[in-house]
């Protein structure tokens, strides 16, 4: 039965700039109990569609065409009052950072209550009755029902808002990157939880993402939706095993794989057109690298390439031979977009050191066995509520173990993968790594020196050796400067007098970064670039000095999928040619596993396990890192992921652990896991795990499982 | 996904507006125009600040008389004269020209209002940036200061340090700058706060830039527009103090200010005596200035916090 129909759907915005045709005649059809994703990257419509179908767009959106039915009702012609009965009734929503979406002052299950008796028209009682199966539902216990928001984790949150949505019982289910920006662990729960209730409930999904593993995971079928149109519509299944589109096969090829890692991520140049003046031929033409003249000046129309399967695009019968070909990265590099690299308008930027001629750096003298940086028992300790106003509220102050007797080598020339949760205290080991905090214990020795007590003019040195590229290109970069200046500043500062000489250096590193021309970047300022070309900025900057040493906090997580390979590729390129040591910061295992040699797993400030990224991916011995690696999704819906092992528990940093630190939420755990700390064990030569599985203990006991929201 | 997040900070403080060319001073100078060119209400803020500048620096060549100047006719004073030809406002009861006293009344209050403004806002920004920027005891030992300059009550304390100090109308710019400091040096702390955090500000450190370097290149050009939006308040405080304070008769006897004016007005019963002539026009030009400094701060406003703009 057909429950959601949309029928040429478009939507526009007015900005002071003219009239942006975001989404452009989209037609979809829903049936019952289908689990439709919507992919595609940022600015490509897709919020804008959810917005429209619940008419909840900003003031300056308006729907220009097109019905939406809603069994067999065009919403677009209900009254708002009407409209308000529908919304969530029938038709509910999870928005994107939808955690923030509770209120913080009233106890969650209050406020499902609420919703209950107010929207629901339930008594009291039967709200609670409800309340509790609901909460039973997406698997958080029901003593939590008198928690307040701060008191749950992310994922908590998270499943809160999902038992919010189904709480009187919509037909359907639409949700906004429902798990972008949670941990990789709760990640993985929240989608198990929907998974689950797909099933139960026999809901009907609409979720939009820019995750094509999320889609492979949850839904049976897809669209996918470039600048403002549907450009491809099939069964999840064929989606990813015989996509139409070569937009969806740049998509497939751009994101990294854990099970089966690619070599070469290719990275689809280029962006999408500007909404204000749509193309009047096939839109993606530009970036593709199969376009043909005719693709220039012809736009297609969305045609049925097999049984249920539509797509948009001229060379669709070729599509067979052109799936084979779209696995080559050198073919990505043939797009107009990547040809055109930087010409002027800063639209374009190249992507791929691969086929370029490089011009090779002076190489940094191959080392001697002394590894560039040594990390001793390095610690970090934030002490928080002490203070005048805490001890006045009688607080006792608390430590806050962010770094915890941190050890590991850097080899010349060697990148190394930092990866964990949030918290777990990554990026406070980059920033120490830089000297942006100072370690409460423990010693960074670079190349010999131990960095703590350096001179004024050893510091100066340090700070030229050791760079730091940052996770938000948008922020990265005083908005007030030219790029020309924000590069030429470490210069500056580090006595580089001679004007000439600075900008032959900064127009030398923009190339290496692959910004060409160089001088047509020289003049820009950052909010005239793309996040991508920002980033590539970033990277200039760090590399400017010519580093050693180059730290990246999450280098590429605030990029859209198909530019994250373009950078990725260039750090790899470069750190080699410069013969750069590099540590990669990143929740991503996956990334990791693509660009890393080794892989550090961090857990509440330890390192709990690392060793080189083949063996830490393929045998993870620590039971967080099997953890980890299973939540991952796979972006392929032949491969579900492994059960997860992991028991619900949130890292709690200010307990200085007696025993292992991942004691609670180990399901291994062993009495002497509470009380003695683990001793590091090599497994290999280099693959070190911190855990009694592999010493004398390994045959005691397990601890029983504890009977708390046993979900997961 | 997200690619585009930017901090939520006010459109001025993360991009240079308007057409992105030149050095940070072009650009700082065209956010300042702009503010003039959007809001109508600023240009006339600045327009009648303008207007009342020409008149104080020209003041010699627009008054027919002296402030002071008492006018004679054959031996006797032509006081309490009715607007007329020969006086425009009519004089006061010692014989004075109000025009003349009108125009000249421009000068202390303007000289106060641009030099109490400026204190005000140099200090404040000053402090803001220390204390945000430095935190700890810099911060802790600022914010404490500005909790003692909180709870000193303004006009009191303006009183007593006239009664120490001789009277002068620089009494009201000293008591301005010692106390005032403390709203504008709040503000600018939270913000330095703020842009202390962000990523730019770390990668300056990184690549080795002093402290000196990161306050004022990388952080005090985004809180300026904060400092002139206190400054231009400063102006309307000043001028509207200075004429509280002269009104109450702590002023200097010898500057004939615009408040001096109202003073005068007072005590010779104008106002029962009806002479709207004296009273009002040293109030209209109180209120004009004292508007024109608000407008203009308003102007700032809008400009820093968007969202002002659309309610």
């Amino acid at each position: 039965m057909t429950l959601l129909e949309i029928r040429d759907l478009s939507v526009i915005y007015r900005t002071q700039q003219g009239t942006v045709q975001a989404v452009d005649r989209v037609a979809l059809e829903m049936h019952q109990a289908q689990h439709l994703g919507i992919i595609g990257e940022s600015g490509c419509g897709k919020t804008t569609l959810l917005r429209a179908l619940i008419r909840v767009l900003p003031r300056n959106g308006k729907i220009t065409a097109g019905q939406i039915l809603f069994k067999g009702r065009d919403l677009l012609t209900l009254s708002e009052r009407e409209m308000r009965q529908l919304r969530w009734r029938e038709i509910a929503m999870i928005p994107q950072a939808s955690m923030d979406s509770l209120n913080p002052v009233q106890r969650v299950g209050r406020q499902l209550e609420e919703l209950l008796t107010v929207r629901g028209k339930l008594d009291r009682a039967a709200a609670r009755r409800r309340a509790v199966e609901l909460f039973e539902m997406v698997g958080l216990g029901t003593e939590r029902l008198e928690h307040y928001p701060h008191e749950f984790s992310g994922g908590m949150k998270q499943r809160a808002v999902i038992a919010m949505a189904l709480a009187l019982q919509p037909s359907l289910l639409i949700a906004d990157e429902p798990v972008t920006a949670l941990d990789v662990i709760v990640q993985f729960q929240v989608l198990e939880v929907l998974r689950q209730l797909e099933h139960e409930l026999n809901l009907t999904i609409l979720l939009i993402t820019h995750d094509i593993s999320v889609v492979a995971q949850l839904c049976d079928s897809v669209a996918v939706m470039y600048a403002g149109q549907i450009v491809e519509r099939s069964s999840a299944e064929q989606f990813f095993n015989a996509p139409g589109h070569p937009y969806s096969l740049g998509l497939q090829h751009a994101f990294p794989h854990l099970v089966r890692p690619k070599d070469y991520l290719i990275s689809i140049e280029g962006y999408p057109p500007d909404l204000h003046h749509p193309p009047q031929a096939c839109r993606f033409a530009e970036r593709c690298p199969f376009a043909e003249p005719r693709c220039h000046q012809q736009s297609p129309a969305l045609e049925e390439i097999a049984p249920q399967h539509w797509a948009a695009c001229l060379r669709a019968e070729e599509m067979d031979s052109l799936r084979q070909q779209a696995g080559d990265p050198q073919v990505w590099l043939k797009t107009q977009a990547a040809r055109q690299s930087a010409n002027g308008n800063g639209r374009h930027f190249s992507g791929n050191h691969h086929d370029r001629e490089v011009k090779t750096l002076p190489t940094a003298q191959v080392a001697a066995a002394q590894p560039l940086v040594e990390v001793r028992e390095l610690s970090k300790r934030y002490h928080i509520g002490g203070g005048l106003a805490g001890l006045l509220r009688g607080q006792k102050p608390q430590t806050v173990y962010a770094v915890n007797h941190v050890s590991f080598n850097l080899q010349r020339g060697e990148s190394l993968g930092l990866a964990g949760e949030s918290g777990c205290g990554k990026t406070t080991t980059g920033k120490l790594l830089v000297k942006l905090l100072e370690p409460s214990a423990g010693q960074i020795i670079f190349d010999g020196q131990d960095t703590a007590g350096l001179s004024r003019r050893q510091l100066r040195e340090f700070r030229r050796r050791v760079q730091l590229m940052f996770q938000n290109p948008f922020e990265a970069l005083n908005p007030r400067f030219t790029l020309y200046r924000s590069l030429a500043e470490p210069l500056i500062i580090h006595g580089w007098r001679d004007k000439a000489q600075r900008r032959a250096r900064i127009i030398e590193t923009l190339e290496y970064v692959n910004l060409r021309p160089a001088e047509a970047f020289l003049d820009k300022y950052p909010h005239q670039l793309s996040g991508g070309q920002l980033q590539r900025v970033v990277l200039a900057r760090a590399l400017v000095l010519r580093p050693d040493l180059l730290i990246a906090d999450e280098p590429v997580s605030m990029l859209d999928v198909s530019v994250r390979a373009g950078i990725l590729n260039t750090m790899k390129g470069l750190a080699r040619e410069l013969g750069l040591t590099t540590v990669y910061i990143s929740h991503d295992l996956s990334l990791l596993q693509y660009t890393c040699d080794r892989i550090a797993i961090m857990y509440l400030g330890h390192v709990v396990e690392i060793g080189p990224s083949q063996d830490i991916i393929s045998q993870p011995r620590h039971p967080y890192t099997q953890a980890l690696i299973s939540a991952v999704p796979v972006p392929d819906p032949a491969l579900p992921n492994p059960p997860l092992r992991i028991r619900e528990g949130v890292p709690r940093p200010t307990q200085q652990a007696i025993g292992c630190p991942f004691v609670e939420r180990c399901p291994e755990a062993m009495e002497v896991c509470r009380n003695v700390f683990p001793p590091a064990i090599k497994v290999s030569e280099q693959h070190q795990v911190l855990c009694h599985l592999y010493g004398e203990h390994a045959a005691s006991p397990r601890l029983p499982e504890p009977m708390e929201e046993s979900l997961s | 996904m997200e690619t585009g997040s930017k901090l939520d900070l006010p459109a001025v403080l993360v991009a240079p507006a308007g057409g992105p060319r030149g050095s940070w001073l072009g650009q700082f100078l065209r956010t300042n125009f702009e503010v003039f060119q959007r809001d109508f209400l600023a240009l006339l803020g600045l327009i009648i600040l303008l207007f009342f500048v020409v008149v104080a620096i020209f003041a010699p060549l627009i008054a027919p008389y002296g402030p002071t100047e008492v006018i004679e006719q054959e031996g006797i004073w032509l006081s309490n004269k009715k607007p007329s030809d020969q006086f425009i406002l009519g004089t006061t009861n010692l014989g004075r020209d109000i025009f003349s006293q009108l125009v000249y009344g421009a000068r202390p209050a303007l000289l106060v209002g641009f030099s109490a403004a400026i204190a005000v806002s140099m200090i404040g920004t000053l402090v803001g940036l220390l204390a945000g920027y430095f935190g700890g005891w810099v911060d802790a030992l600022l914010m404490r200061l500005a909790d003692v300059a909180f709870g000193i009550p303004f006009l009191p304390f303006i009183i007593v340090l006239s009664a120490f100090l001789d009277p002068s109308i620089w009494n009201v710019v000293l008591a301005m700058a010692a106390l005032l400091w403390r709203d504008s040096s709040r503000v600018i702390r939270a913000q330095v706060l703020v842009i202390r955090e962000q990523a730019f500000v770390s990668a300056a450190k990184v690549s080795g830039a002093g402290h000196l370097r990161i306050v004022f290149l990388y952080i005090a050009p985004s809180i300026l527009p904060l400092t002139f939006l206190y400054g231009s308040l400063a102006i309307g405080w000043a001028i509207l103090t200075e004429a509280s304070v002269s009104f109450l008769g702590f002023g200097d006897p010898n500057v004939v200010s615009w408040g001096y004016m109202l003073q005068d007005a007072f005590l010779s019963q104008a106002l029962s005596r009806g002479a709207f002539y004296w009273f009002i026009p040293p109030g209209v030009c109180i209120m004009l200035t004292v508007m024109a400094g608000f407008f203009i701060g308003r102007g700032y406003e809008e400009i820093l916090f968007p969202r002002l703009r659309r309610q």
